[in-house]
């Protein structure tokens, strides 16, 4: 295992490699730079002004030479100062990726908590009342876009009954923000998040559960007298689970790359909308620092993922 | 009566007169609260600037820095700020100066000359890369020296005639030399004092700032104008419009700007702040397409746009039609072209000029406001009426701005542009302005006696005459349709009905202008 690891790790450093000159090539590629972003649609700017812009940030060098430039600064530990705002770009990644992570998190944690469940629920229980009528919820949920479930939630949570604030984030021990007050800022924007993953793992569980329940196992367990939930929780459902756990995987980068309209709808500062701004910027250093940041954690949630599929089955080795 | 009672009802007058007295004096106070507000939300807003990399957002920023001269209440007329009074020379290349006695900065130091004199050199300077004389029109290089001629006098010299010298004052935020004089210029945008420890002279002073959350800023009891009611001003930030009105409307905040079609649906529950946005809506015709130079083609477009029934119905009456680049009834003539909705006269036009109406035109915008999108669908609709084709392309800034500052890779723009009597967009309409394909100005073709308009505008000196000029100018670009002038519009901000004496206007950028701000109070 331990070879496996250090083998996946070598592997990634060109990959990450490949991933930023990729990225740096789309942006160059992109119309526009940061001179055009400062350029407000409705007030009128000198085409000296905006030379002057190129000029300070470099913009007149070379793609290579910048992307060097960037790639000797990021080797020693720098990455450098964001163009639209001059704020360092680890301190605003570190700063948003906190927020992302607790909103993400919450919303996977429910997710799991909740679908896997029901999905075990269901999964015994095909085509009954519970089966159709959980079916039908998970569709809405898998199809209804975050932006229209966030404001369906905001209208009705915030504004009518007035249970939870309307958005942003209150991060405990800032100023006299105690647990509760965070707590209650996180609540309703995680579960409009969360709707998406309980409806998906829910699905994917409810699937698995229907091919292993009818396994040869499952049934020489029965046949051997043992008791319904032993039969479950001991025989079908960590077999079940196998393929939840890819998919559930598979979400962990999200807890880096943020949920863009849940973030804007409930105003939470997360990796979403600062990529938005990035983008809408052409800022660059905060462009190639985001993508650098996400994609060594998406390398880091797959070996995770693979570690923990060894786990949670013995028959699987790296070597 | 008996002497008793003579002092019983003598005592009763008093108290009854204390009483009333203290009645009407906690009447007249009035004040208190914790305003909240999504002051950067809208087109005026831009979240978490500093001055001098404000190329909007200078409302909030006029809470904490003053600027030199502000614009008035709205936008109608300059007034004093850091600078009581200005005056020039005859020729207007030498202006002095006089600066408001008293005014302390936040720390208690006093503000000198020498404060806008190191504020004008930092805007100026090349190293700092500010923006500052990109939206003052005023290049580094027109400022020839910047002197405190004493205390509280400082003159400033410049290499040509700047009769409207003070309008660009406007944008010049006063910045505290004995904490910022060490700094490296090439490092202010990256400074963490503005969100830490900044200093300012405005009517409040920084208390608390959550980034991407909010800014949080007490009064400044030696306001110069009087210490503010306010107990707490606090400028939420929020990724949309949308986003700050539920807000609102869940009791979270007391102000933010909406789109009209929004504020207009809550003028029932909330207190509506509108005003002229001072901004054209228009088309501008790239002339390098051989169809659109033609005149007949250009006037014809806008007399088969009903422009008045858009602004009624879609824009539900908060839009004006103009007749010209300006917004601004006082800079146009007396007489002009309305060309009032004909589709008849379009189609005779069309034909005249010999239009092919199989040919699709792409109109290029950066507006994704459901506002404008129905403008321009309602716009695609009166024109394919008459034969012309368009084919509306939205993009964000950046890309919008990477192609139409070169004039090519468009034929059609339709953009908006912040026009006052002291802005007039004059390098949109000369050769050299902007580094185009072939030199000549955005819209592909130079009008000399246009030239000479704007050339004779910049360099008058008397108001009048001034005024005049803008209205020539006006009536020679309605006279040939240069651009497919549309409308100005109102903006709106909603506020809470527990505010008092709270003003908001729609202003370009955010201004800056009197917003009064030390007045404000929140009804308990």
């Amino acid at each position: 295992m331990v070879k496996y690891l250090i083998r996946r790790l070598l592997y990634s450093i060109p990959v990450v490699i490949a991933i930023t000159i990729i990225i740096f090539a789309l942006i160059e590629i992109a119309p526009g730079d940061v001179a055009d972003y400062f350029v407000s649609g409705e007030v009128e700017m000198s085409p000296e002004a905006m030379q002057a812009i190129r000029d300070r940030y470099g913009l007149d060098q070379p793609a290579p030479v910048r992307y060097f430039n960037w790639v000797g600064a990021v080797i020693q530990g720098d990455l450098g100062y964001r163009y639209t705002d001059g704020r360092p770009v680890a301190e605003a990644i570190q700063r948003r990726l906190r927020a992302t992570i607790t909103l993400i998190s919450a919303a996977l944690v429910i997710g799991v908590v909740v679908g896997v469940p029901l999905g075990v629920f269901i999964g015994l229980r095909q085509y009954s009342a519970w089966d159709i009528s959980l079916t039908g919820f998970s569709f809405l949920g898998i199809s209804m876009p975050a932006f229209v479930t966030g404001i369906l939630a905001l209208y009705l949570f915030s504004i009518q009954l007035g249970w939870f604030p309307s958005g942003g984030m209150r991060p405990i021990g800032r100023g006299e923000v105690g647990l509760w007050t965070s707590v209650h800022h996180l609540i309703l924007p995680s579960l409009v998040l969360s709707l998406n993953y309980v409806a998906t793992y829910m699905r994917y569980m409810r699937f698995s559960m229907l091919e292993v329940v009818h396994s040869d196992y499952v049934r020489t367990a029965r046949g051997k007298g043992l008791a319904d939930g032993r039969v479950t929780w001991r025989h079908t459902v960590p077999n079940a689970i196998l393929p939840v756990i890819t998919i559930i995987g598979v979400s962990i980068p999200n807890l880096v790359v943020g949920a863009v309209f849940t973030e804007t709808i409930f105003s939470w500062p997360g990796m979403g909308t600062l990529y938005l701004e990035a983008v809408r910027g052409r800022d660059v250093p905060l462009l190639m620092g985001m993508n650098l940041v996400i994609a060594v954690a998406v390398l880091g949630a797959n070996l995770l993922t693979d570690i923990v599929y060894a786990v949670v089955d013995p028959r699987i080795r790296y070597d | 009566m008996s002497r008793k009672l003579l002092t019983l009802l003598m005592v009763l007058a008093v108290l009854s007169t204390l009483m009333v007295a203290s009645v009407g004096a906690q009447d007249e106070a009035g004040g208190g609260g914790t305003l909240v507000g999504a002051f950067d939300v809208g087109p005026g807003g831009a979240p978490q600037v500093i001055p001098y990399f404000d190329t909007a957002g200078r409302d909030w920023l006029s809470k904490i820095w003053s600027p030199l001269i502000s614009w008035d209440e709205t936008m109608s007329g300059l007034v004093p700020e850091i600078a009581v009074e200005w005056t020039s020379n005859d020729d207007a290349t030498v202006w002095t100066f006089e600066l408001r006695e008293g005014v302390l900065w936040h720390d208690g130091e006093a503000l000198t000359a020498d404060d806008v004199v190191f504020s004008l050199n930092l805007a100026l300077d090349p190293e700092a890369v500010t923006s500052f004389p990109t939206l003052s029109q005023l290049q580094r290089e027109a400022v020839l020296s910047v002197t405190a001629l004493d205390e509280l006098t400082v003159e400033i010299e410049l290499d040509a005639p700047r009769p409207r010298l003070p309008f660009f004052m406007i944008f010049l935020w006063i910045l505290p030399e004995h904490e910022l004089a060490d700094i490296n210029p090439a490092e202010y945008q990256n400074l963490d004092w503005f969100f830490t420890n900044p200093i300012g002279t405005g009517p409040f002073m920084h208390d608390e700032f959550e980034d991407d959350q909010f800014w949080a800023l007490v009064p400044n009891p030696d306001y110069f104008r009087g210490a503010p009611k306010l107990d707490r001003l606090v400028n939420r930030y929020f990724a949309d419009e949308t986003a700050a009105v539920l807000a609102l409307e869940a009791g979270e905040i007391d102000f933010t700007y909406a789109s009209g079609d929004v504020a207009l649906g809550l003028a029932d529950e909330f207190d509506l702040y509108d005003g002229p946005s001072g901004v054209t809506n228009y088309f501008i015709f790239n002339l390098r397409n051989p169809a659109l130079a033609d005149v007949r083609v250009r006037q014809a477009m806008l007399y088969a746009i009903d422009r008045e029934a858009i602004s009624e119905t879609i824009l539900e009456g908060t839009a004006e039609v103009v007749p010209c680049i300006s917004p601004f009834p006082a800079m146009w003539p007396e007489e002009y072209n309305d060309y009032a909705y004909d589709p008849d006269m379009a189609r005779e036009l069309l034909a005249e000029a010999g239009w092919d109406s199989s040919q699709t035109v792409e109109v290029m915008t950066y507006y994704d406001s459901q506002f404008h999108l129905d403008a321009m669908a309602a716009q695609q609709a009166f024109l394919a009426d008459v034969g012309v084709n368009i084919v509306p392309v939205s993009q964000d800034v950046p890309t919008y701005n990477s192609y139409f500052y070169t004039g090519e890779g468009w034929d059609i723009s339709y953009r908006g542009i912040g026009v006052n009597v002291g802005n007039f967009p004059f390098t949109f309409y000369v050769s050299g302005g902007w580094d185009t394909v072939d030199g000549l100005p955005l819209a592909g073709e130079e009008f000399p006696e246009l030239v000479e308009l704007l050339e004779a505008a910049q360099a008058e000196a008397d108001p009048d005459a001034y005024l005049g000029l803008l209205q020539d100018i006006c009536a020679f670009q309605n006279e040939i349709a240069l651009e497919g002038y549309m409308w100005t519009a109102v903006r709106f901000g909603v506020g809470s009905p527990d505010l008092r004496d709270f003003h908001w206007f729609p202003a370009a950028g955010g201004g800056p202008y009197l917003s009064n701000a030390h007045l404000w109070y929140v009804e308990e």
